[in-house]
């Protein structure tokens, strides 16, 4: 049976601060006399409770993130950042190529774009599209639901 | 008169580089005083990367790969074609197709080639995971196998001092590899041997090209029962007997060979002319500050072309890419260059299947290993999932 000292096995906190080089340095103790000034006012009031708990929620999460969930909120950030940066590509260069016509075409010269500019009726259609898209939505909201 | 940029090469250098210099140039390029085109041979960017997923099952090809055009500003015009040739001395790229292209500016940014063919024997009994189609086949392996031996080696260029493809990826298959067999059960009836060269850049019989990150592999191998062999440089293959010969007289045998291969530029640098590079390997010389080509003030080198001592990795090309668009802006405004590179590469390295350590060095400073962390893994699994299209649209 083996036998310890029970001051080495079970340090008090204050052996325990002894025990570490750093917190004999002069800087260290100014510095951590600051910290804990400025952390009585949230120990006293029990606010620092709040950020503790906020760290254990973000080491849970941090936990329960699996490779589907990543994949699913990766796939989200990829959608958004990709469809606002195609919508401010498109903005920026349609806007460009408008500033460095001196006169803005006529409505027959911007009628006639459409007809000879395929990319033009394309982007046309996407806008139908789009339109349909979200009046099918409004429209499935506004339907009568039955009760269960 | 307008100034005509031409990027070669459609991986996450040229991409991200075409982006970043409309963003540099943005005030000529709007008043039609210059303008950006981006040349490649295939109409999809990959995620080269992703393919050592790939190798373990977590990756589908769908996954990885995007329209090239949709990674590009509207600025960009995108060219499907393949440079045939290079004539740096009349700034000028002669086409498959029969086009002929003069630029004001050239960026050269067209990888390389993994050459397995270059070592007898390995293309028939040899595997790895750096393009799409030998990824699935290691895949089909590693995920059948029961019993037996699998030899991981590494082969470095025969040019001084250039590092082969993504300088930690072979001590990431091998700590996956392990991983991925313990999950299926057969850990315990296979064995991994990791074995690097005599001769890996600047440091002799180690287990990587770094110092200190090689004295901490031992440990990490040995806590995982991964057997680990310094000053293996892999000469030949015997098909046949499954025997691995190396340059120093050692023969081993295995089932499974994943042996990171010989790799050279693409026929078209080869054929300039330009490389000093031994071996036939064509890489291309580099100012390692500049990052111009040497003698030719209006051509710059990117990625894995270059001679530079740094990875041939995205992590090198995303610290390039602003130096070289910063010298193209510094010429057409100044008449000079105003940016150096100083070496810096960074990455997230997956240390297992679920951890990462993120690491970053220059051409002052090595890579200090720190331990792996959860945080890490999902660092590089988002950076994988995600982030790595907003990096080549120019946006990280």
């Amino acid at each position: 049976m083996s036998t310890q000292n029970p001051e080495v096995s079970n340090p008090t906190l204050e052996r325990l601060l002894e025990c570490l080089p750093a917190l004999k340095d002069e800087a260290t103790q100014a510095g951590a006399a600051d910290l804990l000034e400025k952390l009585a006012p949230l120990l006293q009031g029990r606010r620092l409770h709040n950020i503790v708990d906020l760290l254990a929620a973000t080491s849970d999460v941090i936990e329960m993130t699996d490779d589907a969930m990543l994949q699913k909120v990766m796939s989200l950030y990829e959608e958004s950042i990709g469809g606002i940066w195609m919508l401010t590509n498109a903005l920026r260069y349609a806007s460009a190529q408008s500033a460095a016509n001196p006169t803005p075409p006529t409505l027959w010269q911007s009628v006639k774009k459409f007809n000879q500019n395929e990319d033009a009726r394309r982007g046309l259609d996407v806008v139908a599209n789009i339109l349909a898209e979200l009046g099918r939505q409004a429209a499935i909201k506004g339907q009568d639901m039955p009760e269960d | 008169m307008i100034k005509t940029i031409i990027v070669v090469g459609g991986g996450v250098g040229g991409t991200m580089t075409a982006n970043n210099l409309v963003s540099k140039l943005y005030p000529e390029i709007s008043r039609g005083k210059a303008r950006i085109i981006l040349i490649s041979n295939s109409p999809w960017h990959y995620y080269k990367p992703a393919f050592m997923y790939v190798a373990f099952g977590a990756f589908y090809k769908e996954e990885l790969r995007r329209h090239q055009a949709s990674l590009l500003r509207p600025e960009v015009d995108f060219i499907l074609d393949q440079v045939d040739d290079f004539e740096f001395k009349k700034s000028r790229l002669k086409m498959r197709s029969g086009d002929t292209y003069e630029y004001d500016y050239l960026v050269v940014s067209t990888g390389c080639i993994p050459s397995p063919e270059r070592i007898e024997g390995l293309v028939e009994a040899g595997d790895h995971f750096y393009q799409h189609e030998p990824a699935r086949k290691l895949y089909e392996k590693i995920s059948t196998i029961e019993k037996g031996r699998i030899f991981i080696g590494v082969t470095f260029p025969k040019t001084p001092n250039v590092p082969h493809q993504c300088g930690i990826a072979p001590m990431e298959t091998t700590l996956m590899l392990d991983e991925f067999l313990r999950k299926r059960g057969v850990r315990d009836q296979i064995e991994i041997v990791y074995t690097y060269p005599t001769i890996s850049q600047l440091v002799r019989n180690c287990l990587f090209l770094q110092k200190d990150t090689g004295a901490v592999l031992p440990s990490i191998f040995d806590s995982k029962g991964i057997v680990h062999k310094r000053s293996f440089t892999l000469a030949s293959v015997d098909p046949e007997r499954k025997v691995a010969i190396s340059e120093e007289g050692d023969e081993e045998d295995f089932d499974i060979l994943i042996q990171t291969p010989p790799i050279r530029a693409v026929d078209a640098v080869l054929n300039s002319g330009v490389s000093q590079a031994i071996n036939n390997e064509g890489w291309l010389p580099t100012d390692r500050y500049s990052l111009q080509l040497e003698g030719f003030e209006n051509v710059f080198v990117m990625g894995d072309t270059v001679d530079l001592p740094i990875s041939k990795a995205g992590g090198s090309c995303h610290n390039q890419s602003p130096v070289i668009c910063n010298n193209i802006a510094g010429l057409m405004r100044w008449g000079k260059t105003v940016a150096e590179y100083d070496g810096k590469v960074q990455a997230i390295a997956q240390m297992g299947m679920d951890v990462g350590m993120p690491l970053w060095y220059d051409y002052e400073v090595d890579v200090i290993p720190t331990p792996p962390t959860k945080i890490g893994g999902l660092m590089r699994k988002s950076f994988n999932r995600g982030v790595y299209w907003s990096v080549a649209r120019g946006l990280v």
